[in-house]
């Protein structure tokens, strides 16, 4: 093939910018396949991790445990982080309505506010932080110390024995640390009404039952399922992928809490579009 | 350990559970128990009436609206609870309103015979009775239907204020100004008019001033007239003449009673009397005219001289007859 036959040959003078212009599609196709990798990889570690829930005798004597662990022990921070939010949030209420609104509707913000979003949001993100560092750090351990290598040498499914017990658990007690957080919240934002703003409790009570519907109750507690679901398989996905000692695992719980807030926003976003959207707000 | 783990687990995962499950009953105000009555209105339109909102009785919050559902035939059924000791109106009707500027409404159970004097809602009211047990629901408009009619008149006044604007031209103005101007005109000539009769009535003003003087001594000798009345109503000399004064008026009473009938019965003699006259009048111009035997005896001589030879004949007869009696009367035995 001569040089003249060849109509797509670049300019002499420009040989440079070709070499740019294929660099950069090339480092986006990269980009767009790792995207596509990581979520292609998540998706197969979940999909794995739903199979390994067969092995039942693997998973369940570790369950209740790490139920433990996520759960119970994770009450405190959720009830003292619902505490202040629900004080903060009466005061900002009575600071937004003085005046034009009537102050009971104070009961009506605290209660739709902490039970649909911000129980199960700030205890989510809370969590993700304790929990998903926590596993991330201690499997990306039990990852560079060879102990999950040695777990397979004894025939033993490290999804099912590592992963299944504390997905589990954070799914079925996320909700439980959000729902006590919801309690308590709306609580102590009765207090503040009462005690900070002057509020008659009658009043408070009123406006909470204006438009409480049970609806709210079972969102906050299904979006606390999937968030808990979503930071423990995010921890241990990040933790058993860890690699090269003490900064792989100090990287995987890292990127664990990171991608667990973010996915926490993303799928407080979905359950909005897929379950509020073009519902009424009272039914 | 592991035994702790569990117990822990469960122990939190039940109380959590028994939390939210009260919690939610309570906000919802669940009848546990069965301790509260339900009652169902049906209405043609619920508005903005929520479950949830207050169920208010006499203005006091006795209940509340449990569900609001699409029945058959056009109507919504709202389902309330109301608490067991809530007597409920002889009568009852629902009313559905708002209860603050805010959106919240709420059911207002009142007695039909307290509607308001409001002709729609006497309408609904009507047509939602007859539902047996489901009682009739009337829905009494909401702020925003008032204030979307408020904006319909406030676009009709902007129309006939444009229409206004577009009548009041500057011919309109020029023909106001010389009606203005008239009117100046004619105040001018009113008051020359009235200064030219000032006499006339400082004239009558004095003579009122007379009048009102002559008024105060009528009024003065009448207030002394009216004091001796009082002090002889005092001594009891009033009631006296009162007592003769009623007698009178009762004996006046009867007097004119007499009066009347005399007078009736000599009104009826007056019409005999008439009758009568008339009657007469007639003979005697019958009479006067020569007209029947009493006419010609006062109106014809001849027969008065043969009446009067008649009778000295008849005399003569009977003279005749004393003298010679068995000449005219003979008596045979047999």
């Amino acid at each position: 093939m001569t040089s003249s036959a060849t109509p797509i040959d670049l300019p002499a003078s420009t040989p440079d910018s070709g070499t740019a212009a294929s660099r950069l599609v090339e480092s986006l196709g990269a980009l767009v396949r790792r995207a596509f990798e990581s979520v292609g990889s998540a998706a197969r570690f979940a999909g794995e991790t739903v199979l390994a829930f067969r092995d039942v005798r693997t998973w369940l004597p570790n369950a209740t445990e790490q139920a433990r662990r996520l759960g119970v022990d994770s009450l405190p921070i959720g009830l003292f982080i619902a505490t202040f939010t629900g004080i903060v949030l009466a005061l900002l209420a009575s600071y937004s309505f003085t005046g034009a609104v009537p102050l009971y509707f104070v009961g009506t913000l605290v209660g739709k506010t902490i039970t649909l979003e911000l129980a199960p949001v700030l205890t989510g993100l809370a969590l993700a932080g304790r929990v998903g560092a926590n596993i991330a750090a201690e499997l990306g351990t039990m990852r560079v110390t060879e102990q999950v290598d040695a777990l397979e040498t004894l025939a033993y499914d490290p999804l099912s024995y590592l992963v299944v017990p504390r997905v589990l658990a954070g799914t079925l007690m996320f909700p439980l640390v959000v729902a006590s957080a919801m309690i308590v919240g709306i609580g102590s934002g009765w207090l503040a009404s009462v005690f900070l703003l002057d509020l008659a409790s009658a009043d408070f009570i009123k406006g909470l039952r204006l438009f409480f519907v049970t609806f709210d109750v079972q969102y906050g507690i299904v979006k606390a399922a999937s968030f808990g679901a979503a930071v423990t398989l995010i921890g241990c996905m990040r933790g058993l992928r860890a690699q090269g000692g003490a900064k792989g695992v100090g990287d995987a719980a890292t990127s664990a809490v990171v991608y667990s807030a973010v996915m926490i926003l993303v799928l407080d976003a979905f359950w909005a579009v897929v379950w509020l959207l073009g519902r009424e707000a009272v039914s | 350990m592991k035994r702790t783990n569990d117990f822990l687990v469960g122990g939190v995962t039940l109380v959590v559970i028994a939390a939210v499950i009260a919690a939610v009953l309570w906000v919802r105000q669940a009848d546990v128990g069965q301790r509260q009555q339900r009652i169902v209105a049906r209405f043609h339109d619920v508005g903005n009436a929520r479950v949830g909102n207050a169920a208010v009785i006499r203005g006091v919050r006795g209940g509340h609206i449990d569900a609001i559902e699409l029945a058959p035939a056009g109507w919504v059924h709202v389902r309330m609870t109301i608490d067991r000791d809530v007597q409920l109106p002889r009568d009852p009707v629902v009313l559905l309103n708002e209860s603050s500027l805010f959106g919240d409404w709420q059911a207002t159970i009142d007695e039909r015979s307290s509607l308001p004097h409001d002709e729609t809602v006497r309408r609904q009211i009507i047509e939602a009775s007859g539902g047996g047990s489901v009682l009739p629901g009337a829905t009494l408009p909401g702020i925003g239907k008032l204030t979307a009619v408020a904006g319909q008149i406030a676009g009709d006044v902007a129309n006939v204020a444009g229409r206004v604007e577009v009548a009041f031209d500057e011919q309109a103005a020029r023909e106001l100004r010389g009606s203005i101007r008239n009117v100046a005109d004619l105040s001018t000539i009113l008051s020359r008019t009235v200064r030219s009769h000032a006499s006339d009535l400082d004239t009558v003003s004095n003579q009122l001033r007379a009048a009102v003087l002559s008024l105060n001594h009528t009024t003065a000798a009448t207030q002394r007239f009216v004091a001796r009345i009082d002090s002889s109503a005092s001594s009891g000399e009033v009631r006296q003449f009162v007592n003769d004064m009623s007698a009178a008026a009762a004996e006046l009473r009867l007097t004119t009673s007499q009066i009347h009938e005399l007078s009736s019965r000599l009104a009826k003699s007056q019409t005999r009397l008439d009758s009568f006259l008339a009657s007469g009048d007639s003979v005697l111009m019958k009479v006067n005219a020569g007209h029947g035997t009493l006419g010609l005896l006062v109106n014809d001589p001849s027969f008065y001289r043969r009446s009067d030879s008649l009778v000295l004949e008849l005399r003569g007869l009977v003279a005749d007859i004393k003298a010679n009696p068995k000449k005219y009367v003979t008596v045979h035995v047999f």
